[in-house]
């Protein structure tokens, strides 16, 4: 299961058996009175039926390229997985640190940690962007932005 | 109500200040996606949806729809520039625009790009005035197969007209069809695939979908390699074309603007297609076809003309017939319903002032376009030296911000996540996000309209063949998604996908 065709087509297939069985569990209904699973239990047999194809064509291709190593042979983990995780670390530490500071640490991280800055740029902006995207959406638009342990008001 | 009066209507709305005031927005916010790689019209449009709730409906409508048609604008900029395309309908500007300015023209480039931007934009928004009105009149007679049939149609469009896999882009439209019907259904509020999550009664949120398959996922995949740009030094000059440019744009120009407005109209068709199908009727139609890619005017003015005529022809089947013909248009409707009014054939009865103030602000708009993109272009290649490492976290707390205030809940921050995953593995496995986008925004309306004719015509699928637009709609559907197995049609869908072209 080298190829990237193949695999994503198994993927699909399987997704596509789950909405065919979320079709079903939610009732077909009949043609004069079409159900609530009646589209979900069509569109998941064609989803399997897709899947199966693009699912064959990867089995048969044999080209280097659509490798699952070709497509990931240049991707810097690392960074992924920092940005990623600050992205979680973000939205768990949102409501108890709250906008500003979540903002404040989210971004200086990313300014630090993907491709380093100097301290003073890093601090500088995540301090004034985490105000400033504050006062925007918090003081002129009205958006709720929890305020956590910094009751700025 | 005469057409003038209704233009006297629109007017009063567009030059109200505070609808003034959001044109400006949307042009200046447009033109500034379009000049900045990694964040398209879509992300933009998702991410200042939120901002618009405490406005009024005219003017949320105007500031988004500036976005749309800013950041074709702007997209050409750095085109021109850096040879990097600020949105994937300025893609085909880079061929013939960065090499003029490596010849040291490239202030005619960016003129000729406003000014054929300009012209096309305004004729286009004449052609949607003269259309709308009557094919509105025209939309009232549809029924549910119509509708239906008019879908299936569109997704159809889109998905033959997808860059890779037509297999593929069928099935990611059938998992927006699945994504867009979770939640209550709509006929017997009985909870569909919510997996108890109550969160998810209303649906899967528009914003998180697209913010997590069009902005994370895009940071995601700009983070992996260091982006190089080379961004000219020397002072942009003579941003007015000369005579002779003009006599040499104005026949591509005006073969764009048609072009482009046509094809806008058509659903699945939009801006990107049409900007490539003008420079391939530019290189085909000139006496000098050995001139494009080696800097030719004709090929930045024509599919400049071409990107901007179809934003205003992508108008007419949303506020006619409710139906978005693209992803950007998808938006627009979620932004419309937002504000509590249906696009449709009513739309023009019910809401003038909403329809025409919209459409007389892109005359506005476009002008105000003009302005921003030629005197101050200096200010838009400052913002092109602003290196990605600084944006990328600032693109992403827009994500963030934009997402939670939707709906004031972390759950859509999740959502967000799970989806820019989704998106990011999605380019990586060459899957393509927009018949996943405009299918989740169909998927209630196609559901609602198929058990609507099914239950009309008490389960015979002929109703569908009965009707001549909805048996057309349907044949032409038919023959799209067979057409790859036809060698010749096969070939033809190889000419448009742009890695062919570039």
């Amino acid at each position: 299961m080298q190829n990237k065709d193949a695999l994503s087509g198994l993927f699909w297939m399987i997704i596509g058996l789950g909405v065919c069985w979320g079709g079903l569990d939610l009732e077909l209904g009949t043609l004069h009175d079409p159900g609530s699973g009646f589209i979900f239990f069509w569109v998941g047999i064609i989803m399997i039926g897709l899947a199966a194809a693009v699912f064959i064509k990867g089995i048969r291709e044999k080209s280097p390229d659509t490798k699952l190593k070709a497509i990931f042979a240049q991707v810097q983990w690392k960074k992924v997985f920092f940005v990623f995780g600050a992205l979680i670390a973000y939205a768990l530490t949102f409501y108890h640190l709250g906008f500003v500071l979540t903002t404040i640490f989210f971004l200086l991280f990313l300014f630090k940690a993907i491709e380093p800055q100097r301290w003073s740029i890093a601090i500088g902006g995540a301090i004034v962007s985490a105000l400033t995207a504050y006062a925007v959406f918090h003081w002129w638009l009205g958006t709720q932005l929890p305020q956590g342990i910094l009751p700025l008001g | 109500m005469e057409l003038w009066e209704y233009l006297r209507l629109g007017f009063a709305v567009a030059l109200d200040p505070l609808n003034l005031f959001y044109c400006f927005l949307g042009v200046f916010i447009g033109t500034l996606i379009g000049v900045l790689p990694g964040i398209g019209p879509v992300g933009a449009m998702s991410l200042l949806l939120p901002t618009t709730f405490k406005s009024t409906p005219e003017a949320a409508i105007i500031m988004l729809a500036g976005i749309y048609y800013g950041a074709m604008y702007g997209g050409s900029t750095t085109s021109i520039l850096v040879n990097i395309p600020g949105e994937a309908a300025s893609v085909v500007t880079c061929l013939d625009g960065y090499q003029m300015a490596r010849q040291g023209r490239a202030g005619p480039a960016l003129g000729i790009a406003a000014f054929g931007s300009f012209i096309a934009g305004t004729l286009s928004i004449v052609g949607l005035m003269a259309l709308a009105p009557p094919l509105s009149k025209i939309a009232l007679k549809f029924g549910p197969p119509e509708y239906f049939t008019l879908m299936v149609l569109g997704l159809t469009v889109l998905i033959y007209l997808a860059h890779g896999s037509m297999i593929k882009a069928l099935l990611m439209a059938a998992f927006g069809i699945v994504l867009g019907l979770i939640g209550l259904d709509s006929i017997n509020a009985r909870p569909r695939l919510t997996f108890g999550r109550l969160e998810l009664m209303d649906g899967v949120g528009l914003v998180p979908l697209v913010m997590g398959l069009f902005g994370i996922s895009e940071v995601l995949l700009n983070i992996e390699q260091t982006l190089r740009r080379e961004i000219f030094e020397t002072k942009i000059k003579g941003l007015l074309p000369t005579a002779k440019d003009w006599l040499e744009a104005k026949g591509a120009i005006a073969r764009g603007s048609l072009l482009g407005f046509f094809l806008g109209i058509l659903p699945g068709g939009g801006a990107v297609i049409s900007s490539f199908l003008s420079y391939a009727v530019e290189k085909r139609l000139s006496r000098h076809p050995e001139r494009f890619g080696k800097g030719a005017i004709e090929g930045v003015a024509g599919p400049e003309a071409a990107n901007n005529a179809a934003t205003g022809g992508a108008f007419i089947p949303l506020m006619t017939l409710g139906i978005p013909p693209n992803v950007v248009m998808a938006m627009l409707l979620g932004a419309f319903m937002i504000h509590g009014v249906q696009p449709g054939p009513l739309m023009m009865k019910q809401n003038p002032g909403l329809f025409w103030g919209v459409i007389t602000s892109m005359y506005i708009g476009n002008l105000m376009l003009l302005i921003l993109n030629l005197p101050l272009i200096g200010i838009w290649v400052q913002v092109l030296k602003v290196p990605y490492k600084i944006l990328f976290p600032l693109i992403l707390l827009f994500c963030l911000i934009g997402v939670y205030s939707v709906s004031n809940a972390v759950f859509d921050i999740y959502l967000m996540l799970i989806f820019g995953i989704v998106g990011y593995l999605m380019k990586k496995f060459a899957y393509e996000g927009a018949p996943l986008v405009l299918a989740f925004v169909l998927g209630p309306l196609l559901e609602n309209n198929l058990r609507k004719s099914l239950i009309m015509s008490q389960g015979d699928f002929s109703i569908f063949l009965n009707r001549p637009l909805a048996a057309v709609s349907l044949i032409i559907a038919l023959f799209l998604l067979i057409s790859p197995l036809i060698p010749w049609m096969k070939r033809k869908r190889r000419i448009v996908p742009p890695e062919e072209i570039s």
